[in-house]
């Protein structure tokens, strides 16, 4: 599962967890998702690109 | 008692200015004018460790058949953002009344944050779409969470604001004696400097996003083979920018006027305590 709030600010990322893996799927490029889900810090950037799901 | 501040900057120096920048949202970016460090950097910590909200703080567990231990779990839940603006959390400032929140649901699903049931109607998670655990084929949670108010300074789950900063305003300045070249201009990681040919001159742009890196004085230093830099980057000593960008529990606004009630707060108990009280 994704962490609740980012690692290193606390903003709460992962509400927009399941739009973004969903947008993926439909192609979008993850720049364009991310920048228009309003995470400009890179650390809340990694959260998205770097989570592998391992519960399945 | 003499002031130490109106010694050094007069009576008339203390005009503090503050003007919004940008607001969207959740963040709040303005500039502060004829401020002290000490003072703006007491708003910070305040809004960061000292303005109340409220947070899940126990939870009784009564089935969890998942693969997510109760602990984990527990902790995922106090990290929920809860909405805690003064009206909605008035009633539970100055007592330790507590809200309980309900979960329950059977698997296969997803459970979220949007699945807990709260005891307030109005007090509940900002975002419905935190993803808290999963449930296979006849799995099930049942859970009661406990939401209590309190401070930043004992647990980050009670902290109201991502990011709260500040920094000094940029100051660039030019030396007269040395000629800036487009390699100084280009040096620039957030393109704030612009070469102008004709004048063989460097223009500024939005200043607000320099940070300070001085990529452009060492660049400047390495061509002119020196320690003497055509372009210097400094700071305005009494001047801010101060980011507040908040989790969604409060809005930033709210987080700045309660900090300084807090510090209100703080600075009345030396009045009163000099006065004889």
């Amino acid at each position: 599962m994704i962490p609740v709030r980012c690692l290193s600010c606390g903003k709460p990322v992962s509400a927009f967890f399941e739009e973004y893996q969903n947008r993926v799927a439909d192609g979008e490029s993850k720049k364009d998702i991310l920048d228009d889900l309003g995470l400009k810090r890179y650390c809340c950037r990694r959260m998205f690109i770097t989570h592998v799901e391992t519960w399945e | 008692m003499v002031l130490v501040d109106q010694e050094v900057k007069g009576v008339e120096g203390f005009n503090m200015e503050i003007e919004v920048r940008e607001k969207n949202g959740d963040e709040l970016v303005f500039i502060i004018r004829n401020a002290e460090v000490p003072f703006v950097n007491a708003i910070r910590r305040i809004a960061m460790m000292e303005v109340p909200k409220i947070a899940i703080d126990e939870v009784n567990v009564y089935v969890n058949d998942s693969a997510m231990f109760n602990e984990v779990l527990a902790h995922r839940l106090g990290l929920v953002p809860i909405m805690s603006d003064k009206e909605t959390i008035e009633g539970l400032l100055d007592s330790d009344s507590t809200v309980s929140f309900t979960l329950q649901k059977s698997g296969p699903a997803i459970v979220y944050s949007g699945d807990l049931i709260s005891s307030d109607s109005k007090i509940k998670p900002v975002y419905d779409t935190i993803p808290l655990l999963k449930l296979k084929e006849d799995e099930n949670v049942e859970l009661e969470a406990i939401a209590r108010i309190g401070k930043g300074l004992d647990h980050a789950k009670w902290m109201p604001t991502t990011v709260c900063a500040y920094k000094q305003f940029p100051k660039i300045t030019f030396n007269e004696n040395m000629e800036v070249t487009k390699e100084i201009a280009d040096a620039c990681p957030r393109n704030i400097l612009s070469f102008d040919k004709e004048n063989k001159k460097i223009t500024l742009g939005n200043l607000e996003n320099c940070s300070m890196c001085k990529t452009c004085v060492r660049t400047s230093q390495s061509i002119a083979n020196s320690v003497n830099s055509a372009i210097n980057v400094d700071f305005i000593d009494d001047t801010f920018i101060f980011t507040i960008e908040s989790d969604g529990s409060i809005s930033p606004e709210e987080i700045l006027l309660r900090s300084c009630d807090v510090l209100n707060q703080k600075t009345d108990k030396f009045i009163t305590f000099f006065k004889g009280g």
